[in-house]
C-alpha cells in the first residue's frame, strides 16, 4: 500500500510539473540556506579547532587580572620565581617562557625590514614543531649566554637578507634601546594553510624572528605573564588551577586575582561563539523554511480542489478515509523531502564550491544533512496534514457531483 | 447618410490619440466578405482543411442562419467572422477592412468595437453581477464609468432585466443568463451580432424568448449571425446557409419561414453574391 | 482602468479567502521578519546613540597606544601635565580628569559594602548632570585640599547607611593600603533606563561614589589616561588631533603612538557593526520573502489555469494582451502588497510590544516601512510577470473551449 501511495504521489507530482517544481523550489531555498549557513559555520569552527590544534591546546596564559584595582610591582614576574614555578612542578609543564616580544627594524646593508622578535626557551621546538631547514635551533647554550643568535623562516630571511639560507648572517637592531649585531644560526619553513594566514596574519613584508627570552628581559627582568605549556592534556585543567594557587601564594594575592587564559578555553569559547551564530542565523535562514511549508499546504488545498471527482470516485470504489489521507500525506510528503534532497545538495554544494575556491576543507556534518531532509519530510506531513484531512472528509456524493 | 459619417467623425480611443484607420465605421454596405477565404489547421504532424474557399457576402442588416452538423466546419466559420481567429488563405472583409492580415491586439479592438458575442453557454464571468459583466465591454473601450454605467442600466433594460441588474449570473436561470450576455453583446454598438447556438443551453420557452429578441434587434437594424443546428431556429432567421464538410452546400433565403427544396451550386451561391456586391458597391 | 483592475483584483482575491490568505502568508511572514530585525537593530542603535549622548558624546580618553611595546616610566601623566594642558587648551575643554577610579569595602558600624570610587573634578557635574537631592556636590576646595569628602547615590546610601539621606554621615575604607574616614556630603538620584541598566551595570547591592580625583592619584601621582569633554561636537576632531599631537611631543613619542578614543567614534563604531549585522541578518531573512514570491507565482499560475474561460471570454468582449497582463500583475502586485502592509504591521507591531515591554524605546523608521511594502508589491510584479504572461498569450479559442 506504501509503494502504491508512493506511485501515486509521484504520479501526482508529474503531472502538474511546473507546479511541482516551484513548490518544491520553497523547500529547496530554504533547506540549501540552513545547511550552507550551518555548514559555514561547522566550517569555520573546524578551522579554529585546527589553528588552535596547531598552536596547542595545553598553551596557557597566566597573569595578573586585568580586573584588580591596585597592581603592585610585585604582581609582576622575575625570572627567578619563573624557575622556582619550573623547579616546584617539574614535569608536569612540558614548557615555558615569559611570553616576551618586541618589534623593531632589522638593519643589513641598505635593506631594513620590520621585525617581529619572539622570546623563547631552547625547547620551544618540543611544543611548537618548526619545521627546520637550514643550521640549527637555539639552544641551551644561547639562553644561558644570552647569545645575540636568531632562528627565522624563509620568507623573512628573503626579505632582509635576499636569500632563503641566511645562515651565519647577520643583521643591525635596537631592542630597548641597545643596538647590537645579530646572528642568524638557524632557517625554518613556515607551512600555513588559507585560513590560518586570514587569520593570523600572513607576513609577506616585514619579518618574524625568534631570539632567546633572556635577551628581551634584559634590562628590567620584569615581565607581564607566564606562557605555558601542560604537559599532559587530560588532566590539564587540575594542573593550572594548582600552578594559579601556587602563584598566588608567592603573590602573597587570592587565585581569583590572577587569570589563567587556556587556548583550550579559548577555543571553546570561540566555538561555542560560531555555533551560537551559526544556529541563530540558520534559525533565521529556516523562516523561509516555514514560509515555504505554507506553500506547500496552499498548493496541495488546491490540488485537492481540483482532485474532487478523484476522491469522489476513490471513495466511490472503497477507499476508506485513512486511504485518501495518507494519500495525499504522500503527496505532499515526497513533495518537501525531494525539496529537501535537491536544497541539502544546492546548500553543502555551495559550500564545498566555495571552499574549494578559498583552499578551505569544508564541514558538512551527516547528521545536519539527515536532521535537514528528515526535517523537510516533517515540514511536508505537518502543512499537508489540514488539505490532507480536507480531502478525506469530502462527501463522496457531492464530491462526484463536482464540475 | 452612412457615407456622411466615412470621412468625419473618430471615436476617441481611451485618452491618448485616435481610434486607427481601420476602425472607420460603415465604409460598406457588405458588412461581411469573405473571398476564397481557406483554414487549415495544422495538428502537427496533419495538416485538416478546416474550410475549403469560401466566399460569403453578408450585408448590413441581415438576419442570417448558419447551419450544419458538429464538424461541418460552421464553428470554425464562426472563429473566424468573430475575429478570434485568422483565415490561412484568402481575404475576410469586415465592414471593408481585411481583418486577415491583423495582429492579435488589433483583432481584440476589432472584436471590441465591431463585433457582439452570444455564446451557447453565455459565458458570463462568474461573483461578477449582470451589470459588472454588460460593463466589461465599454470597460475594454475606455468609456467612463458613469457612462458604462448608465447604458449597462439602458442595456438590461432593453433586454428586460432592468431589475436584475445587482444580480450574480448564478442567481438568474438561463434564458436571463443569456439575455444578459445579449446585452452585454450590445455594449459598444457594434454592427454585427455573432450567437454561437444561442439556445443550445436552453428550453424551448426561453429559445423562442431569445430569437424573440433576436428578431427585435435585427428589425431595430442590427446585423444578426445566428449559427445552430436546430431547424426551430433557423426558421427566424431571413437566410440560411448551409454547411457540409468545409464548405457551403447552400445559401438560400428564407422568406417566409421556409427555405426553398433547391440547392444551389457553388457557382450560383458566388454569382449571387458577386451580384449583390456589385448593387452595393461603394 | 487602474481602478476597474484593483476591483477585479480585490474580488479575486475575496473569491478564494483561504488560498489568498496563505498566499500571503508567505509574503507576511517575510517582510515581518525584515521589519522587526531591521527594527531591532535601529532600537539597538537609538539605544546606544541615547546612552552616549548620556555619557556625553564629546568625552575623550588619551593614553600612550596599547600596541606600543617598550613602556616608559615617562608615558604615564602626572597631575602637572594634565594643569598643563587644561591651561593650554583651556577655552575648548569644558573638564579634564585623570580617568581614576578604584575599589574597596567601606564600612559603618557592622555594614561593608563594596564601593567603586571614581575620583572627579568640581565641576564634574556641568559636564554630567547629576541629580543632587541632599547636600551638595564636591565644590574646589574639597578638590584642591584632598579632602575626604564624597557624593553617593541613593541606592549606595540605602545599602551602606540604611537611609537615603546620608549626607553627614561617615565611613572607613581603605584606599591605595591608607585606611581613612569618609564623609558624605552630598546624595545624588541615578535615572537610568532599563537599558542603560543593562549596558551599564545596575548597582544593587554594591555602592558608588565619587570622591576627589587628588585624593585617588595620591601617592604615586602616576595616571594612565586623561579624561576630557570637549566644548563643541563640531570642533571636537580638531581639538582631539591638537591635544594628540601635543601630547606626542611633551611624551617625546609620534603621534601614532597615542591613543585617543571619543565617545562619539566609539559610538560610530557601534552604530557600524549594528547597521552591518542587522543588515546582513535581515537580508538571509530576507531569503523568506524570495520563498514567500514562489508562492505567489505558483498560485497565480493555478489561478491562470483555472480561470483560462474567463481570460477567453474577456478576450471576445476585446481585451487586448495588455489588458489581461495587467489584470494579472494588479492581482499579484496586490496580494503582495497587502502581505507587505500585514507584515510590516505584525513586524513593526512585535518589535514595538517588546519594547514596551521591555520598557526601552523602539525606532520603526518609516523609511524602512515605506521601503518594506514598496519591495513586496515589487515581489509580486516580479514574480507574477510569468503568470501574467502566460494569461496574456493565451489563444482566444482555446481558451473558450477550456472546461
Amino acid at each position: 500500500m506504501l509503494v502504491e501511495n508512493m506511485k501515486m504521489a509521484f504520479s501526482a507530482i508529474r503531472a502538474n510539473k511546473m507546479r511541482s517544481f516551484l513548490t518544491m523550489l520553497g523547500i529547496i531555498i530554504g533547506i540549501g540556506s540552513v545547511i550552507a549557513i550551518v555548514s559555514i559555520g561547522d566550517t569555520m569552527k573546524s578551522a579554529f579547532e585546527g589553528i588552535y590544534k596547531d598552536i596547542g591546546v595545553t598553551q596557557a596564559y597566566l597573569y595578573i587580572g586585568y580586573w584588580v584595582d591596585d597592581v603592585r610591582q610585585s604582581d609582576y614576574f622575575t625570572l627567578d620565581e619563573m624557575e622556582r614555578v619550573k623547579e616546584v612542578f617539574g614535569d608536569e609543564i612540558a614548557y615555558i617562557d615569559c611570553s616576551s616580544y618586541t618589534s623593531a627594524d632589522a638593519v643589513n646593508g641598505k635593506t631594513t625590514v620590520k621585525f617581529s622578535f619572539n622570546g623563547i626557551d631552547y625547547n620551544y621546538p618540543e611544543v611548537q614543531p618548526i619545521n627546520l631547514i637550514y643550521g640549527r635551533f637555539l639552544n641551551e647554550g644561547d639562553i644561558l649566554g644570552r647569545r645575540k643568535n636568531v632562528v627565522m623562516d624563509t620568507i623573512s630571511a628573503n626579505n632582509l637578507f635576499g636569500v632563503e639560507n641566511a645562515v651565519g648572517k647577520t643583521f643591525r637592531t635596537t631592542l630597548y634601546g641597545n643596538a647590537d649585531e645579530y646572528t642568524v644560526v638557524g632557517i625554518y619553513r613556515k607551512e600555513q594553510g588559507p585560513l590560518q594566514a586570514m587569520m593570523m596574519g600572513a607576513n609577506t613584508e616585514g619579518g618574524e624572528a625568534y631570539l632567546p627570552y633572556t635577551i628581551l628581559t634584559w634590562p628590567n627582568d620584569y615581565f607581564y605573564n607566564l606562557h605555558i605549556y601542560a604537559a599532559d592534556e587530560e588532566h590539564m585543567d587540575e594542573f593550572y588551577h594548582r600552578l594559579k594557587t601556587y602563584v598566588a601564594k608567592i603573590k602573597d594575592r587570592k587565585p581569583e586575582d590572577f587569570r589563567l587564559n587556556t587556548v583550550k578555553d579559548e577555543m571553546g569559547s570561540v566555538s561555542g561563539m560560531l555555533g551560537g551564530m551559526a544556529m541563530a542565523v540558520g534559525g533565521i535562514a529556516a523562516i523561509s523554511l516555514l514560509v515555504g511549508g505554507i506553500g506547500i499546504m496552499n498548493i496541495m488545498l488546491v490540488s485537492v480542489t481540483e482532485r474532487t471527482r478523484e476522491i469522489g470516485i476513490r471513495k466511490s470504489l472503497g477507499a476508506r478515509t485513512r486511504d485518501v489521507l495518507v494519500q495525499f500525506l504522500t503527496e505532499s510528503a515526497i513533495l518537501s523531502a525531494c525539496g529537501g534532497i535537491a536544497g541539502t545538495m544546492l546548500g553543502g554544494g555551495l559550500v564545498k564550491i566555495g571552499g574549494m575556491a578559498m583552499g578551505i576543507p569544508t564541514v558538512i556534518r551527516p547528521g545536519v544533512v539527515l536532521l535537514a531532509v528528515g526535517f523537510s519530510a516533517m515540514v511536508g506531513v505537518f502543512f499537508g496534514i489540514y488539505p490532507a484531512s480536507k480531502a478525506a472528509k469530502k462527501d463522496p456524493i457531492e464530491a462526484l457531483r463536482y464540475e | 447618410m452612412r457615407q456622411g459619417k466615412q470621412n468625419g467623425e473618430r471615436r476617441s480611443f481611451g485618452r491618448k490619440g485616435q481610434l486607427p484607420d481601420y476602425m472607420t465605421e460603415n465604409i460598406c454596405e457588405d458588412l461581411i466578405r469573405l473571398e476564397d477565404m481557406v483554414k487549415i489547421y495544422d495538428t502537427g504532424v496533419l495538416k485538416v482543411l478546416g474550410l475549403k474557399r469560401i466566399n460569403l457576402t453578408i450585408h448590413r442588416g441581415e438576419f442570417v442562419a448558419i447551419m450544419g452538423q458538429s464538424g461541418s466546419g460552421k464553428s470554425t466559420l464562426m472563429n473566424i467572422l468573430g475575429c478570434l481567429d485568422r483565415p490561412t488563405i484568402g481575404h475576410y472583409y469586415l465592414d471593408g477592412v481585411d481583418v486577415a492580415a491583423m495582429n492579435p491586439d488589433q483583432l481584440s479592438l476589432i472584436r471590441n468595437r465591431k463585433i457582439g458575442f452570444v455564446f451557447q453557454s453565455f459565458n458570463l464571468i462568474s461573483r461578477t453581477s449582470a451589470l459588472k459583466n454588460v460593463e466589461l465591454p465599454m470597460t475594454y473601450a475606455r468609456k467612463s464609468k458613469k457612462f458604462r454605467e448608465e447604458r449597462a442600466r439602458v442595456l438590461l433594460e432593453r433586454v428586460g432585466l432592468g431589475k436584475r441588474a445587482d444580480h450574480m449570473p448564478n442567481e438568474l436561470s438561463g434564458g436571463q443568463r443569456q439575455r444578459v450576455a445579449i446585452a452585454r453583446a450590445l455594449a459598444n454598438e457594434p454592427p454585427l451580432l455573432l450567437a454561437d447556438e444561442p439556445t443550445g443551453n436552453l428550453d424551448t420557452a426561453a429559445s423562442v424568448e431569445i430569437m424573440e429578441l433576436f428578431s427585435q434587434l435585427h428589425k431595430e437594424g442590427t446585423t444578426v449571425v445566428v449559427v445552430t443546428h436546430e431547424e426551430e431556429i433557423a426558421a427566424f432567421t431571413e437566410r440560411i446557409i448551409r454547411f457540409r464538410d468545409g464548405q457551403i452546400v447552400s445559401d438560400c433565403p428564407n422568406v417566409p419561414r421556409e427555405c426553398g427544396e433547391e440547392r444551389k451550386t457553388d457557382a450560383s451561391v458566388k454569382a449571387e453574391a458577386a451580384q449583390k456586391g456589385d448593387e452595393a458597391l461603394c | 482602468m487602474l481602478i476597474e483592475n484593483m476591483k477585479m483584483a480585490f474580488s479575486a482575491i475575496q473569491a478564494s479567502k483561504m488560498r489568498s490568505f496563505l498566499t500571503m502568508l508567505g509574503i507576511i511572514i517575510g517582510i515581518g521578519s525584515v521589519i522587526s530585525i531591521v527594527s531591532i537593530g535601529d532600537t539597538m542603535r537609538g539605544l546606544f546613540a541615547d546612552l552616549y549622548g548620556k555619557i556625553g558624546i564629546t568625552q575623550a580618553y588619551v593614553a600612550i597606544g596599547y600596541w606600543v611595546d617598550e613602556r616608559r616610566q615617562s608615558d604615564y601623566f602626572n597631575l602637572e601635565e594634565m594643569e598643563r594642558i587644561k591651561e593650554i587648551f583651556g577655552d575648548e575643554i569644558t573638564y579634564m580628569d585623570c580617568d581614576s577610579q578604584t575599589s574597596a569595602d567601606a564600612s559603618c558600624a557592622r555594614t561593608t559594602v563594596k564601593f567603586n570610587f571614581t575620583g572627579i573634578d568640581y565641576n564634574y557635574n556641568e559636564v554630567q548632570p547629576i541629580n543632587l537631592i541632599y547636600g551638595r556636590f564636591l565644590n574646589e576646595g574639597d578638590v584642591l585640599g584632598r579632602r575626604k569628602n564624597v557624593v553617593m547615590d541613593t541606592v549606595s546610601a540605602v545599602n551602606l547607611f540604611g537611609e537615603e539621606n546620608a549626607v553627614g554621615k561617615s565611613f572607613r575604607t581603605t584606599i591605595y593600603g591608607t585606611t581613612d574616614e569618609y564623609t558624605v556630603v552630598g546624595v545624588y538620584q541615578k535615572d537610568m533606563d532599563p537599558f542603560e541598566a543593562m549596558m551599564m551595570g545596575a548597582n544593587t547591592e554594591g555602592g558608588e561614589a565619587f570622591l576627589p580625583y587628588t585624593i585617588l592619584t595620591w601617592p604615586n601621582d602616576m595616571i594612565y589616561d586623561l579624561r576630557f569633554f570637549c566644548r563643541s561636537e563640531e570642533t571636537m576632531d580638531e581639538l582631539c588631533a591638537n591635544i594628540k599631537n601635543y601630547v606626542a611631543r611633551i611624551k617625546d613619542r609620534r603621534p601614532e603612538e597615542i591613543q585617543l578614543i571619543t565617545a562619539r567614534d566609539q559610538m560610530g563604531q557601534w552604530n557600524g557593526m549594528l547597521g552591518g549585522v542587522s543588515t546582513a541578518v535581515g537580508g538571509i531573512a530576507a531569503i523568506s520573502l524570495l520563498v514567500g514570491g514562489i508562492g505567489i507565482m505558483n498560485i497565480m499560475l493555478v489561478s491562470v489555469t483555472e480561470r483560462t474561460r474567463e481570460i477567453g471570454i474577456r478576450k471576445s468582449l476585446g481585451a487586448r494582451t495588455r489588458d489581461i497582463l495587467v489584470q494579472f500583475l494588479t492581482e499579484s502586485a496586490l496580494l503582495s502588497a497587502c502581505g507587505g502592509i500585514l507584515g510590516t504591521l505584525l513586524g513593526g507591531g512585535l518589535v514595538m510590544a517588546g519594547g514596551l515591554l521591555m520598557g526601552i524605546p523602539t525606532v520603526v523608521r518609516p523609511g524602512v516601512v515605506m521601503l518594506a511594502v514598496g519591495f513586496s508589491a515589487l515581489v509580486g510584479v516580479f514574480f507574477g510577470m510569468y503568470p501574467a504572461s502566460k494569461a496574456a498569450k493565451k489563444d482566444p479559442i482555446e481558451a473558450l473551449r477550456y472546461e
